[in-house]
Parts: C-alpha cells; sequence; structure tokens
C-alpha cells in the first residue's frame, strides 16, 4: 500500500459522509490530554513567577523600601541611553551573527549529507564538540586565547604577518571577537538538527525531482528548503531568541564592556538586578525585551508561512 | 536509488548511473575522459577541505584546554605558550579531587541530566505531538503562551522561583534543581516543528484500524521521529548538563554540587586555576560526547529499520 | 467537555493562591535580624559560605573552634567566589536561603548594607567595644548609616607600591626618592629611556586604578552627603596624572587579572601599584623571578599626604535569617578579633590582616627573600592604620562603570579630563537621581 493510496482512502470515507460536529471535536480532544503535562508545569512552575516580576516591575526599591510607581520604571526606559546601546548591540548580533551562524549550519550540513562522503561521524561529532563544552570553560579558554599579547589568536594571525588586535580593548573588535565566539559554539549544534531534518525527507521526493529532471539547484531550492522549514523555522526563532537574550558569553568574555560595545539587555538587567538590587527596573527591563521579542517572533513566522 | 543518508547506509556501492548525475551530491563530471573516479576525488576535494577547516577551527580551543590540563598554571602564561601537552596530568587530576570531590561530582550531574532528560523529554514529546496535530480550542493560546515563556529572561525569574522553592522547603534539593524546568519550551517546540510535517493520513489509517490515540502516538509517529527525538535527547541532557545559574543557587552543600557550579569554585578571588579548571572541563565534556556518538548510530539505525517507505 | 477552557486558569489560580503567601514576605522586606549577645551561651550548629583560601581558614580555624567550644559545630562551605554574589543577592531579596555567616568584600559591602538595611544583624554588640583595634577604613565601609557595624573587618587590601629593583637599578633610579606621583612620572621616564620597560602595566577599563587614587587623596565617587564628587579637584587631579602617563608611553594597558599576571610574568612594566594580596600571587605563579622585587609606600599626591590606599580585602557577616546568631557572632569575633587566629590566618592562607593587634605579631617583622631581604610586610602593617576612610554608597557599582568609561575616554582616546568627568558625574546624577557637589 502506498502513501498515496492512504491518502486517498481517508480522503474517500471522509467525504462520504458529513462528520456531526461533536466527532470532530472528540477526535481533536486528546491534543489537550498530551499537552496537558507541560500545561500543568507551566502554570505551576512559571505563572507564579511570571505574575510577580510583571508586578515587580511595577515597583521601585531603594534603601530597603519598595513602592508601587505604576509604569515609572517602563518610562525610565525611554530616557535610559543604555537600554539604546543595548538594543544595539543585540541587533547587531540579530542582524549579522544570526544569519551568518545559519547560512554556516545549513552549509555544512548539506555537505555533510553527501552520500559519498567518508568519516561523517568524525566530521559531525568535531563540529558538535564546541556545544559540549562548559561555559565557563570555553569563555576563559576564549578570553585567554583573545588576550593582546601573547595570546593565541594574536600568535595566529601574527604566523601571516599581521600586527596584533587589541581584541578586547577595542569596541569594534570586541564585537567581532563576541560573534566569532558565539558562533564557534552554536554553529555545529544547528547544524546537527538541521541535519537531522534533512535526513529525514522522504527519498521518493529525490526520486520523483530526478525523474522530473530537475537539476541540482532547483532540487535544493524547491525540495529541500521547503522540506526543512519546520527546522529552519525552528532553529531560526531559537538563534533570534538567543541573541536578544545573549548573557553567558559577554558576561564572562567582556563583561559587558569595553564602553558597554558588547552589553546587551540581559547582560544590562543582570547588573541592574543583581548589582544595583533595582530588580524593578530589571523586570521592567525583561518585559520590554519580552515584547521585542515576540514582535519579531511573530514576524518571522508570517514570513515563513506567506512564503508556502 | 537515491543519495540521501536516509536511505541506505554510506557504505552499499551507490555509484551512479553513468549520464546521470546524483540529484545531491556534487558530482557532476561522470563523463570525463580520464575516468569519472578521479575526477571526482578532484571535485570531491573542496568538500573535505571546508569540512577539515571547520573541524580544526571547532578544536582549536580544546588544543589549549588540553595543553593546560597537563600543565601548572604559572606555567602557562607568559610567552612563548607552552605548545605540547606537559607532564602534570596526575597532579592537576588529584588536586582537582582534592578541592571539588569531582568524582562525586560528575556522578550527581549525570544523575540528574539523565532523570531530567527522561521527564523532560516525554513532556516534550506529548505536548508537541498535541499541540502540531490536533486543532484543540485554546491550542493557539497555549502555543502562544509557550513561546512566551521562551522569550523571557531567566534571570528576572530567578528571584521569585527561589522564593517559591524556599517556601516548599525544597532549597539544596535535587527535586527543586530539575523540576521547574522540566516543562521545556524549546523542547515543545522543536517537537512541534518535527511532528507537522507527518503525514496526517498514517495517522487516520491508524485510527480506522481501531488503535487509541497513545497507541498511534506511540507506535506509528514516534519511531518516524527518531532523528528529531534524537536531537531532542541530545538537547535536553545538554541543558540540564551545562545549567549553572540555576542549581548554583538551590545548592548548597558541596557533595550536591554540579560540575558546572563545581567547576566555578576553581575561578578563585585573586587566582583562577586554569590547569584544574580546563582538566575538569574535559573531563565533563565526555558524556555528552558519548551520548552524541551513541545517538548517532541510534538514529541512522531507527531510520533503516522503520522509516516510511513507498 | 470544556475542560481545556478552563484548565490553565485554574490552575494557574491555583499556584498563585498557593503561594501567595510568600510574595508578600519576599521583595527585600524580612524580618528584623535578632540582637546579638556576646554573653550568650554557644551551642549547635552554624554554616559559613566562604570561597577559596578563605574558605580553606575558616575551615581549620572551625575546627579548632569546635575543640574548644564543645557542642558546636561549625560547617564551612566553599561556595566559589565567582557567583557567591549571585547566592547572597537572591538569598537577602528572598529573604530565605542564607546560612549563618556570609563572607563579602569591603567594596560589595555597602551596597548590601544599603540596600537591605534589615539584612544583617548589627555586630556593635559583640565587636563594638573593639573598634580601635580595627583598620579605621573598614570599620567605617562595614557601618551603616546610624554607626552600627554590620559587617566585620576581615582582610586588609593595604595599597603600595611594588617595583623591578633590576629596573630601577638599570636606570639610576632610587626607589626611596619616589615620594611624589611626580617623582614617580619623571622616573618612569627615565626607565623607559634606560631600559625600554613601561613604567606601569594596568587595566584601564576596569577604573581601578582611577578609584585607588581616589581614595588615597581621601575622596570616594561619592562625599559624605552622598553627591557625586568625581567632578573635584581631586579627581581631576588623579585622571589627569593617568591620562599624562599615558600619553607619556608609560602605561601599557592590559585586560583583567590574567593581563595583570602576564604582563608581570613577563616584566613589562617597572612598578604596579597593587594591595598586600599580590604578594601570594607573586610567590606561586612568578617563583622564578625571586629576589628582583621590592616594595616602597605609595608615591603621594601632595607632600606629606597619604601614601596609601585600600584594593580589596573581605568581611563576615550574619544575616538577618541566620538560624543560630549568637553561635555565628561568637566564631566571627573568634576569627577576627584575635591576634594568634589572625597571625595564623596570615600564615597559612596569606589573609593580611586588618586586626591592628596582630600586626605587632614577630611574624611581621621578618626580612622576606622574595623581596631581597626586605621587611615588606612590615611596610603594610606600619601603612594599614594610615588607610583613607572614604564614603561608598548604594550607587557605587552604577557610578563605577560610568567612571570607568570615562577614564578610558580620556586616558585612551585623549579627551579632556575636566570635561570628561563632568560628563560622566552628569550621567551618574541621571542615573542615580542623586545631586553633583560643587
Amino acid at each position: 500500500m502506498t502513501v498515496s493510496d492512504v491518502r486517498l482512502r481517508s480522503q474517500a470515507a471522509a467525504s462520504g459522509r458529513r462528520r456531526p460536529r461533536a466527532l470532530g471535536r472528540r477526535i481533536q480532544r486528546p491534543g489537550v490530554y498530551f499537552a496537558l503535562p507541560a500545561i500543568v508545569l507551566f502554570a505551576i512552575f512559571f505563572a507564579y513567577p511570571l505574575v510577580s516580576s510583571l508586578w515587580q516591575s511595577l515597583t521601585a526599591t531603594s534603601a530597603g523600601v519598595t513602592r508601587f510607581v505604576g509604569l515609572d520604571q517602563y518610562v525610565r526606559l525611554f530616557a535610559d541611553p543604555l537600554i539604546g546601546k543595548s538594543l544595539f548591540n543585540a541587533g547587531i548580533l540579530l542582524v549579522i551573527q544570526v544569519p551568518l551562524m545559519m547560512a554556516l549550519a545549513v552549509g555544512l550540513a548539506y555537505l555533510l549529507n553527501q552520500s559519498w562522503l567518508r568519516f561523517r561521524s568524525g566530521f559531525r561529532v568535531l563540529h558538535f564538540l564546541p556545544a559540549v563544552t562548559t561555559l565557563v570553560a570555553y569563555s576563559v579558554v576564549f578570553r585567554v586565547m583573545l588576550a593582546t599579547d601573547g595570546g593565541a589568536i594574536n600568535q595566529m594571525i601574527g604566523l601571516v604577518g599581521i600586527a596584533p588586535v587589541d581584541w578586547l580593548n577595542n569596541e569594534t573588535w570586541a564585537r567581532v571577537a563576541l560573534i566569532a565566539s558565539i558562533t564557534w559554539r552554536w554553529t555545529g549544534y544547528n547544524m546537527v538538527i538541521i541535519l537531522a531534518g534533512l535526513q529525514a525527507i522522504p527519498a521518493e521526493l529525490y526520486e520523483a525531482a530526478r525523474m522530473d529532471g530537475a537539476g541540482r539547484w532547483t532540487i535544493f531550492s524547491k525540495i529541500v528548503i521547503p522540506q526543512l522549514r519546520p527546522v529552519l523555522l525552528f532553529t531560526g526563532i531559537t538563534s533570534t531568541i538567543g541573541a536578544l537574550q545573549l548573557f553567558d558569553e559577554n558576561f564572562i568574555l567582556t563583561g559587558g564592556g569595553p564602553s558597554d560595545a558588547t552589553l546587551t539587555p540581559v547582560l544590562y538587567l543582570y547588573k541592574v538586578g543583581f548589582r544595583q538590587f533595582d530588580f524593578g527596573y530589571a523586570s521592567a527591563i525583561a518585559w520590554l525585551l519580552v515584547a521585542l521579542t515576540a514582535l519579531i517572533a511573530f514576524v518571522q513566522f508570517r514570513i515563513t508561512r506567506e512564503k508556502s | 536509488m537515491t543519495d540521501t543518508v536516509a536511505a541506505r547506509p554510506a557504505s552499499t556501492p551507490l555509484s551512479p548511473q553513468p549520464g546521470r548525475p546524483s540529484a545531491l551530491s556534487t558530482d557532476d563530471a561522470p563523463n570525463a575522459p580520464w575516468g569519472p573516479r578521479l575526477l571526482r576525488g578532484i571535485r570531491h576535494l573542496p568538500v573535505y577541505l571546508v569540512l577539515a577547516v571547520g573541524s580544526i577551527v571547532s578544536l582549536i580551543p580544546f588544543l589549549w584546554m588540553i595543553i593546560a590540563s597537563t600543565h601548572r598554571t604559572s606555567e602557562l602564561f607568559g610567552t612563548p605558550l607552552p605548545l605540547l601537552p606537559g607532564g602534570e596530568l596526575m597532579e592537576n587530576l588529584a588536586r582537582l579531587q582534592a578541592e571539588t570531590n569531582f568524582g562525586r561530582v560528575m556522578v550527581n550531574s549525570l544523575g540528574l541530566a539523565v532523570a531530567y532528560t527522561v521527564f523532560s523529554s516525554i513532556v516534550s514529546m506529548m505536548a508537541g505531538y498535541g499541540l502540531a496535530k490536533f486543532r484543540f480550542r485554546g491550542r493557539g493560546v497555549v502555543l502562544g503562551l509557550i513561546l512566551v515563556t521562551m522569550m523571557i529572561p531567566m534571570q528576572v525569574l530567578l528571584v521569585p522561583l527561589f522564593q517559591m522553592m524556599a517556601s516548599l522547603g525544597w532549597i539544596d534539593s535535587y527535586q527543586a534543581v530539575i523540576l521547574p524546568f522540566v516543562a521545556s519550551a524549546f523542547g515543545i517546540f522543536l517537537m512541534r516543528q518535527s511532528f507537522l510535517d507527518f503525514p496526517d493520513s498514517l495517522i487516520e489509517s491508524a485510527r480506522i484500524d481501531g488503535a487509541n490515540e497513545f497507541r498511534t502516538f506511540y507506535r506509528i509517529v514516534l519511531p518516524v521521529a527518531r532523528p528529531q527525538i534524537a536531537a531532542l535527547v541530545i538537547y535536553t541532557f545538554m541543558t540540564q548538563w551545562n545549567a549553572f545559574i540555576w542549581p548554583l543557587l538551590m545548592l548548597n552543600t558541596e557533595d550536591k554540587y554540579t560540575v558546572p557550579v563545581a567547576l566555578n569554585t576553581m575561578i578563585g578571588l585573586s587566582r583562577i586555576d586554569y590547569s584544574g579548571l580546563m582538566l575538569g572541563s574535559l573531563i565533563a565534556t565526555l558524556p555528552l560526547l558519548v551520548l552524541f556518538l551513541i545517538f548517532q548510530r541510534q538514529f541512522i539505525a531507527g531510520l533503516l529499520g522503520g522509516a516510511v517507505k513507498g | 467537555m470544556k475542560l481545556s477552557r478552563f484548565l490553565l486558569p485554574t490552575a494557574t489560580l491555583a499556584a498563585v493562591a498557593l503561594l501567595s503567601g510568600c510574595a508578600a514576605g519576599g521583595a527585600g522586606a524580612g524580618k528584623p535580624a535578632a540582637t546579638l549577645d556576646s554573653a550568650a551561651k554557644v551551642s549547635g550548629e552554624i554554616t559559613v559560605w566562604s570561597w577559596d583560601t578563605a574558605a580553606a581558614g575558616l575551615k581549620r580555624l572551625g575546627a579548632e573552634y569546635q575543640k574548644s567550644h564543645p557542642g558546636t559545630t561549625v560547617n564551612v562551605v566553599d561556595v566559589g567566589y565567582d557567583n557567591a554574589y549571585d547566592k547572597l543577592s537572591v538569598g537577602l531579596q528572598a529573604g530565605s536561603g542564607l546560612p549563618d555567616v556570609v563572607t563579602i568584600e569591603t567594596d560589595r559591602a555597602p551596597g548590601y548594607i544599603s540596600e537591605f538595611p534589615n539584612g544583617f544583624a548589627d555586630l556593635t554588640p559583640v565587636l563594638g567595644d573593639k573598634k580601635a583595634d580595627f583598620d579605621p577604613s573598614k570599620w567605617s565601609a562595614g557601618s551603616n548609616a546610624d554607626g552600627k557595624l554590620m559587617v566585620a573587618p576581615w582582610d586588609s587590601g593595604t595599597v603600595a607600591l611594588f617595583y623591578r629593583s633590576d629596573y630601577l637599578a638599570d636606570a639610576g633610579v632610587d626607589p626611596a626618592s619616589l615620594n611624589t606621583w611626580d617623582d614617580l612620572v619623571a622616573a618612569g621616564e627615565k626607565i623607559k629611556k634606560a631600559t625600554g620597560h613601561t613604567l606601569m602595566s594596568i587595566d584601564v577599563s576596569s577604573g581601578f586604578t582611577f578609584a585607588m587614587m581616589l581614595q588615597q587623596q581621601g575622596q570616594g565617587l561619592f562625599d559624605s552627603d552622598g553627591k557625586i564628587a568625581i567632578t573635584s579637584p581631586e579627581s581631576v587631579k588623579a585622571l589627569t596624572l593617568l591620562k599624562e602617563m599615558n600619553d607619556k608611553g608609560l602605561i601599557k594597558n592590559v585586560k583583567g587579572w590574567d593581563g595583570r599576571v602576564t604582563a608581570t610574568k613577563d616584566g613589562d612594566s617597572a612598578v604596579h601599584p597593587e594591595a598586600v594580596w599580590w604578594i601570594g600571587t607573586l610567590t606561586s605563579e612568578m617563583p622564578e623571578l625571586a629576589g628582583k622585587f621590592g616594595v616602597v609606600p605609595l608615591p603621594a599626591f601632595t607632600e606629606g599626604g597619604a601614601r596609601t590606599s585600600n584594593n580589596g580585602g573581605s568581611n563576615l557577616a550574619i544575616p538577618a535569617q541566620a538560624k543560630n546568631p549568637d553561635l555565628a557572632a561568637s566564631f566571627i569575633s573568634y576569627a577576627l578579633a584575635d591576634a594568634d587566629n589572625q597571625v595564623s590566618l596570615m600564615k597559612n592562607e596569606g589573609l593580611f590582616p586588618s586586626y591592628l593587634p596582630a600586626l605587632k605579631n614577630g611574624f611581621f617583622q621578618q626580612a622576606d627573600p622574595y623581596f631581597g631581604g626586605q621587611k615588606v610586610y612590615q611596610l603594610f602593617a606600619q601603612e594599614t592604620a594610615n588607610i583613607p576612610s572614604i564614603t561608598v554608597t548604594s550607587d557605587n557599582a552604577k557610578a563605577l562603570d560610568i567612571v570607568a568609561n570615562a577614564v578610558v575616554a580620556s586616558v585612551i582616546n585623549g579627551d579632556d579630563p575636566k570635561k570628561t568627568l563632568d560628563n560622566a558625574a552628569k550621567q551618574i546624577a541621571t542615573a542615580t537621581g542623586r545631586k553633583i557637589a560643587d
């Protein structure tokens, strides 16, 4: 029995009689039960913190006294130059780092999917390795490697005659270093997910396309990319959220500097909350970020849906 | 005959028919006069080159970690950098164990990661399936809310969540470390995207044949999604293994520490024990590597066995 | 059946209702601490959080304390330095989760004291009578606005000038002649000409050297009224000095702790203004440089001015939520206000006492071969009592970030120091709502 046979049979069955509404709903209801554990867990462990952080964003604390201040903390967001700066930095990541990493991940996955390739496992493991290091270790290693004097990176580029770069003390280079370290860490990881998506593409589709005489590029754009759409959307959105919420890497690598060149919104809200103890303002920053992220994710959803 | 790994292991002879380039490979000139084999080999070279460069770039920091693990910290700075492994491995290992009880710490992390992976994967698979294949009332809302939780920076939830754990008396307990995050928005989202393209017809036909929903899920849908499930398991395990801030806040007893927390205690006030830190980090990557290797094989085998065949 | 519809809202309400009790209890308030009684009988158990060598020292003293005080147990946990403050901040904010004794550094303590006025126990009943025995700058940094001691002074970060005796000898500079910063700059130029070495390797972007120079002149980022003080003549003097040094090529800008260690190991610069705990780093990480260093007091800004400052050092405090505050207080007193124990912490862990009677111990009179036989500890011991006290407010972290940017702007990018400081002051005013002092 082929896939298409099954499809025909169920369509015939469906068109043969009108389905009562109740029957239709009953078929959909199990969805709730499947999703129930997740819903309950979220309700218990996220509802309270969410509500609490929302409440906190409407308060201000100083010298141990917390007062309700309405939307003051949100108004403060607009006057705070560091908000603009951190959003700008996050924007740079979004516009440069995410597409760069996605292109690399897709390209590498595509290469790894070649049938004639040997050592596929080995390559896959090697590229996945960076994602597997503990954050503390890799940030410390990068910080040491990027040291202006005697750091491994400067020593290596010195071999080809380039003057040492003041990576962590120069605003532009610090951003480059940050983008490089994030890309280094996560490209292989995204590649594995995309590769899984590639490998799940049914063989018949290639067969059919080749029988129709399609060339390499046509197959790639008309079959592979559309089939990969769910996976690409997933990695795209998670990378976007990762870029907007960047904290770990710049926290240890640069501390947000130099001169806030690598300050991201979450790092800023961490400083506000945990160094300056202004949890109300930190919560306001967080919710601003949620709004922005939701907006961008929504746009991404719509764009990818319209393409089909 | 196909060219993707999905359908056949790489070892079967797969030479393309003469005159017909394979759909997805870069083989393009089987008709060259001096033999398809040699030219194919030359065409393959750039690909291997690219992958080799990628591998080297991925490896370089690890090289430094290996060097650091086998030297004394004081030997690591100052020019020129030591380029070959030194002989301090045993001393560093002994010190690592003495200062952080690293063996115990690895066991803690392993237990927590396995438990978390089991629970979280089950929850994610079920929820992803429910949200992908069923159109129940409120589905959009649930999906939206789950996505919103993914967008909230964790840092801002720390204090309220901490308060909740404190009032439950769960501070310094393992359940506090994993329970709040068992429902993972990323995992659910990944599973949902994976199940979206699963042919509805197969589910329909299973229903018509009388299977209940859960059976359908377990027997028909899951086996096909093995690559994605493997990715989910790897992701979930990795997330818990490398989890840092939350276990740090929750665990107050040194014997209960997980690997990242224990390693972080080596970052001292005025000095960092680089050699110990790097050695511990290297050891810490091993379980993740093993997991990755296992699941690579697994999902290929799964595909050969139960893939949708035409 | 509309089960799904009600599910989410019901679960949410249940969760919120169930836990709303702790919502009221959180957010930084919390009950005030019990009043300590120095004469109380001590028993039971306490947990102490610390890090690194400090934790090792407390473990050792804890064992001895248990021997001399039967019926007590002292658990010392090494929580690691790097994120000990996250645990502390969250614990103070949530009102629970903290142990009986915590370690807090001197520059962080004022922030916690002012943000959590009810967060710690008042230590005056237990240590108040010993005020004159402690480094005055640490006592004042550890007290709240009412003069009550909230955190107990532990080790000191007395600052002096470490120098490479070989570089100075090669350039014909006499270390005893470095009495003012102007003397030092002139010497720096001589050294550069003669040996090619820079004068100092510092991390300009951290702002620490600037803050240290301010404290040396008796000033902090804020004045005693809590107003922003960085537009003062002293501030301009300090920043101009740094800028001048960089313009003359006397400063090597390095990044972070590793940068400073590497620079010292490589022998890049001739001097290094740093705290007493730097000795530990030198002896353990650069044993090959033994015999090449010496120490003199910091050059003064004006003749007769202070020749030291503070950088670092820790304190011990008792959170208000401690379960056994009296035992905690007794242990703190045992560890910090006892000359013999302070000397043992110095001998074994390299923690320089701020408890002045301890500094009279013969240990501090020894000649140190690493420094060519100089009695370095004696120098630091003498200077500890001279550290100028300054005002540290809850906005110090915020202000230091802004000031650090200003330091970079002026020293590295060449902006005019007075203008940069005025701008920075305005930024701090906007960010904190405080006024600028005139």
